[in-house]
């Protein structure tokens, strides 16, 4: 229990300091975020007005503080019937696009955790088996050409296979759409259509790291003596390598899974470009274009959040399956 | 342990076939002028006679010719085949360059994390945890738009790669170290009153050179990587310097009208990359007996 | 429009300083039925837009009259635009496009009959004027504020939620609606038509949701607004065909599609398959489907590009270092590759080769030449013009925003003037910085390429915002920080001068004095190009403004 506690702490003062070090770099760019919202024409004064109503005109550790209290008490823009309200736990307000941050972040989650559910689900079946199977039949032609095959996967920039996936599946043999997004809710079989390909080529390539990882520790695993003493007690090796085998390979191949959920949206960036989906990538990208601080500010929170929330899962995972990591 | 090595490493066809994919490419990056003045181009000068009207390469190919041997970049008619020698060169100083930084900064870190403990070991670990939760893509971004024009691009990105690079370094290096810690060798050097700088010298250091190299083989494509990825997305390099990424992101839009502006510079990319990996499996395994064939 | 390229944005800004100029063409105010015969009714109609969102308040918004918000929001008066005819100024909510009595200080408007919101409530000038009030409301600003500045008192008022009404517009009867100006104002119809005068009833006004609900006044109404994906407008009963002579309303539904890439938005309107073919796109036409489109007859007759219209150009900041000196930008002006530029976007469907700063197409525009060379320029004058400048060893940055179109624009001009021996280093920055350090007080940069779109047929508009020493940065467009008093006194007196011939011929001498000096070196005249889908009809783009008009389109049943 005291572990979790530390934890906690560690997790919350680690998001502290990755946001105030977004405020500090971002306040640092050279464009004026009250300009973009200032209109035409923009007469000192109407430029001064849109900086207070927004509260960046005050210095930015002052900002800072402000988007602190934000999280607990929410947060309150100008004055009167137009006056904008921020509900608490409030992490920022877009005035590009006229939402809590916290809203925009929900709004298009559903997008970027289509993409990587569907692909972490493809890519963990595919991964895994094809482990399994080269380290089984270790040294045959399925062997090497899995080990093969998950060498070009690592070596291959998900844009550049995106990109011929596109050319090959979506123009020449018109199979797939070549790009977009529709909401599960609106038509799930159009849902299901658009995501397919982005699926499939984040799943080929992320597949190779856990196909190795899997034929490793399998190999290790199917050496070690209990293994040796099941099969001698006459077991078959089906049920050896299903009860026996697996069970001590997953772990570190579920420790690894954590870890690449949790640095998704590193990834969408990248993947929402290629396949043009406004998922949180996309998001992200266009508020770093148009110095929309809130929504940067958010997203690399919640970005880092993911990422810790992971490690922490992760941690608390492995110390349940293994005893030998005590605290 | 490192005597062993050369015949285990030769006997793998697959980490020969990347070392010498590595060292072909190493030269084409090293000769990359001379390549291209054999060929009579340069990646900089405009051929506007080699387009039609509309700015698309005339010709099958993309305009390959005895005079453009992988054909011109569409809008300017500049030669591809110079543009992608010499983006060979802006990947490996760029990969090579981020991988030392890092390196060095995660040995430096991970190895007295791991010795001293401690305070020290602690705040360390948090500040692996920060750099580990951070979206560094966005950051690139941003630091880009605030560093001075007088900046050189390619170091600010070396810079920013290599400094976001290290903490999966020094987190292996810190368990290595404190594993080798309980080992006997060093218990014994510990009794017998050796200092920390000796010990961290002669005793540390030499058990986790393997490690160290294995580690920086599989790092540089990572880091070649990285950088395609930021030239991809407009914030890598600045034109007119190549790099491939830069060139796959522009072929983006082209790909239907141009794909052989995508499959030079993506298939060139893509052979580096792979043959790091290959060679950095290899040598793993050369240096590792537990997943020796 | 929406926002997608710096050029949209500026296009919006250029529209109205051109428009505040023009003077003559006020109030002529004829309420004559368009030949709207043709426009087939139904069918359900896509825009496929690069923008995430739509910003439907019209006190936030800046959008043009002929496009996005003009679908659902009516306003005092609106632009007539037609093919092959210069953009007017007419009646929409109003009767006329206004009336004053006292040479154009106080201006009075009475409403049509029979007009009504989507709920059946009636639209009254109290609507108007509550809608222009709420538009001086800090926490609704960022639209298009030009009235601020006119109105009496406009100065001090923050907005009806914290200050009250504003005195100087009056509603003696739900018909009528006077402004009070601070001066004589003769372009104050055209001030009427943007969309802050669009009528926003009070009792419906919640600031907080009207970016996506708005009161619809218009043939349609947002029936659903999904964040980042997707706008739906439906048909709205209460709007009158009768009441309006610029609006035909074919399709029963209009649906942007947003976030989309304009690369696969053209390659899926080139393909032309399914509802597809019912989508016009909102962007421009990249340079490589462009090219791809040439060898596609069925594209290539679905493929509208405007007349040569904004001036692209490279603005060469006058305050710093060598750039001081007149001979170096001459010599800039000799070394730069038009030729490449134009490759660079998009060849001949790009643009023309340009060499003055007003526009084509413009009334009083004189052709000339001041630094006469090949499309691609001549190297050894320019060799020579640094040499006597004593600047042999030249280092100049570029700033360039950083998506490939631009740099490739960016590197056309850099290789031109490296073979004069000027090296040039690119610096690309996302693109609000680099609009924002363009603009700025500080003026940080050596080099910028940038574009102005010449909105409106007066050559006023091409030469005062780039280049009257008051537009030096502030958020003003005058690049190049060009300061020169002789160029200032012919802009002035230009602007004065009521004479239309008199006044023309006074910007074309202002355009040789300026270009004289070499502030910018013209690029291209550049073309804009949209694709649409083959069951697209009466789909146009006219001179003024270079952008389809939405209000016009229609499907083929």
């Amino acid at each position: 229990m005291k572990f979790v506690t530390t934890r906690l702490v560690g997790m919350v003062g680690t998001l502290a300091v990755i946001s105030l070090l977004t405020y500090a770099v971002f306040y640092l760019l050279p464009a004026d975020p009250a300009r973009l919202s200032c209109g035409r024409p923009c007469t000192p004064d109407r430029l001064a007005e849109a900086s207070a109503f927004m509260g960046y005109d005050k210095p930015w550790f002052q900002q800072y503080l402000n988007f602190l209290g934000g999280i607990f008490t929410g947060r309150h823009f100008g004055s009167g019937q137009a006056a904008v309200d921020c509900a608490a736990p409030c992490f920022g307000y877009s005035f590009r696009l006229n939402e809590p941050v916290t809203q925009l972040i929900g709004d298009r989650a559903p997008v970027t955790f289509s993409i990587a559910i569907g692909a972490a689900v493809l890519w963990l079946l595919l991964g895994v088996s094809a482990g399994v199977a080269a380290a089984v039949k270790r040294g045959t032609l399925i062997d090497r050409s899995a080990m093969v095959f998950s060498t070009i996967g690592v070596s291959a920039p998900s844009y550049l296979v995106g990109l011929l996936g596109i050319l090959l599946f979506g123009f020449t043999l018109d199979m797939v759409p070549v790009g977009g997004y529709v909401p599960l809710t609106e038509s799930p079989v159009d849902w299901l259509w658009h995501l397919v390909l982005p699926w499939c080529v984040l799943a080929l390539l992320s597949a190779a790291v856990y196909a190795r990882l899997t034929r490793g520790q399998m190999i290790e695993v199917l050496g070690e003596d209990y293994i040796r003493t099941a099969r001698a007690k006459g077991l078959r090796e089906r049920r050896v390598i299903g009860r026996h085998g697996l069970r001590n390979v997953l772990i570190p191949v579920v420790t690894v899974f954590g870890l690449d959920l949790g640095t998704l949206l590193g990834g969408a960036v990248i993947t929402e470009k290629v396949f043009s989906m406004q998922g949180l990538g996309a998001l992200l990208i266009d508020a770093v274009g148009t110095v929309d601080l809130p929504v940067i500010v958010g997203m690399t929170l919640f970005a880092a959040f993911l990422v810790i929330f992971a490690n922490f899962v992760v941690d608390l995972v492995y110390g349940a399956l293994d005893p030998r990591v005590s605290r | 342990m490192l005597v062993d090595d050369p015949r285990r490493l030769l006997a793998d066809r697959w980490a020969v076939a990347g070392g010498v994919t590595i060292v072909v490419f190493l030269l084409i990056a090293v000769f990359a002028p001379l390549l291209s003045a054999l060929e009579g181009q340069d990646p900089y000068t405009y051929d506007l006679k080699a387009l039609a009207d509309n700015g698309a390469p005339l010709g099958a190919g993309g305009g390959i010719s005895a005079e453009h041997w992988f054909g011109v970049e569409p809008m300017t008619g500049r030669d591809l085949f110079a543009i992608v020698v010499h983006g060979a060169r802006t990947s490996f100083l760029v990969g090579f360059a981020a991988t030392a930084l890092s390196m060095l900064i995660g040995v430096l870190a991970g190895i007295t994390a791991g010795y001293f403990g401690g305070w020290y070991d602690r705040v360390l670990s948090r500040i692996i945890d920060v750099l580990f939760g951070f979206p560094w893509l966005v950051f690139v971004i941003a630091i880009g738009a605030i560093a001075p024009a007088g900046f050189p691009k390619q170091l600010l990105i070396i810079l920013v790669i290599g400094l976001f690079g290290w903490p999966g370094v020094a987190r292996v290096i810190r368990g290595q170290t404190m594993a080798l810690k309980q080992r006997t060798f060093v218990v014994a050097a510990t009794a017998l009153g050796a200092g920390p700088g000796h010990l961290l010298r002669r005793q540390y250091l030499p058990n986790l050179v393997s490690t160290i190299i294995v580690y920086t083989t599989m790092t540089i494509p990572g880091m070649i990587g990285a950088e395609a990825a930021l030239s991809f997305l407009g914030v890598g390099v600045p034109p007119p310097t190549p790099a491939w990424g830069r060139t796959i992101g522009e072929a983006l839009s082209w790909v239907q009208t141009d794909p052989m502006f995508l499959v030079f510079p993506g298939v060139a990319l893509f052979l580096v990359t792979l043959a790091f990996n290959l060679f950095g499996d290899g040598l793993r395994d050369a240096l590792d007996p537990r997943t020796a064939k | 429009m929406e926002r997608t390229t710096p050029v949209i944005r500026k296009t919006a800004a250029v529209a109205l300083t051109a428009l505040l100029t023009v003077a003559a063409c006020g109030a002529n105010s004829s309420d004559r039925k368009e030949a709207t015969e043709g426009t087939q009714q139904g069918g359900k109609l896509s825009i496929l837009s690069a923008a995430t969102d739509i910003n439907f308040d019209p006190a936030k918004s800046q959008n043009l009259a002929i496009t996005t918000l003009g679908l659902v929001l009516r306003r005092l008066t609106t632009w007539d635009v037609q093919p092959g005819r210069p953009a007017q100024v007419v009646p929409d909510l109003a009767t006329d496009t206004g009336k004053t009595t006292d040479g154009g200080k106080t201006w009075t408007y009475t409403l049509k009959d029979g007009l009504a919101y989507a709920d059946g409530s009636p639209i009254t000038t109290k609507d108007i004027k509550y809608g222009v009030e709420r538009s001086f409301a800090p926490e609704l600003s960022g639209g298009l504020g030009y009235h601020k500045g006119l109105l009496i008192g406009g100065d001090k008022y923050k907005g009806p939620y914290t200050g009250g009404e504003l005195a100087s517009i009056e509603t003696p009867d739900d018909k009528t609606i006077v402004f009070k100006l601070d001066a004589a104002y003769g372009d104050w119809p055209w001030i009427a038509s943007m969309p802050a005068f669009t009528p926003v009833p009070k009792a419906q006004d919640d600031p907080k949701t009207y970016t996506q609900k708005p009161v619809a006044s218009g043939p349609y109404q947002v029936s659903e607004y999904k964040q980042g994906s997707s706008v739906t407008l439906t048909r709205n009963p209460k709007w009158d065909a009768k009441t309006d002579t610029v609006r035909t309303a074919g399709p029963d539904e209009v649906v942007f599609q947003l976030g989309q890439d304009t690369t696969v938005a053209a390659q899926r309107l080139i393909a032309d398959a399914g509802d597809d073919k019912n989508a016009f796109g909102a962007g421009f036409v990249p340079p490589a489907q462009l090219a791809q489109i040439q060898s596609n007859p069925s594209a290539k007759q679905r493929l509208v590009t405007s007349d040569a219209g904004a001036l692209a150009y490279l603005a060469l900041n006058t305050t710093r270092g060598p750039l001081k000196d007149v001979k170096v930008r001459q010599a800039i002006e000799y070394a730069v590759d038009k030729k490449a530029f134009q490759v660079a976007s998009g060849g001949a469907t790009g643009g023309d080769i340009a060499t003055t700063l007003i526009t084509p197409g413009i009334a009083g525009r004189q052709a000339y030449d001041l630094y006469p060379a090949e499309a691609s320029g001549d190297v050894t004058k320019a060799k020579q013009l640094l040499t006597e400048a004593g600047q042999t060893n030249l280092a100049l940055t570029l700033l360039s925003p950083n998506d490939s179109d631009n740099l490739a624009k960016a590197q056309a001009v850099q290789q031109g003037l490296q073979r004069a021996g000027i090296k040039v280093t690119i610096k690309p920055a996302d693109e609000t910085t680099v609009t924002d350090t363009i603009t700025g007080d500080k003026g940080d940069f050596d080099l910028t390429i940038s574009s102005w779109q010449p909105d409106f047929p007066s050559a006023n508009g091409n030469i005062q915002p780039l280049f009257q020493s008051s537009e030096i940065g502030g958020g003003g467009y005058n690049l190049s920080r060009y300061s020169q008093p002789e160029a200032d006194k012919l802009i002035e007196s230009a602007l004065a001068e009521t004479d239309q011939a008199k006044a023309q011929a006074l910007w074309a001498q202002a355009d040789k004095r300026i270009l004289q000096d070499a502030p910018v070196v013209p690029l291209i005249y550049t073309k804009n190009s949209f694709l649409h889908g083959s069951n697209v009809r009466n789909f146009f783009v006219a001179a003024f403004p270079a952008y389809p008009n939405y209000l016009k389109v229609s499907l083929n049943k």
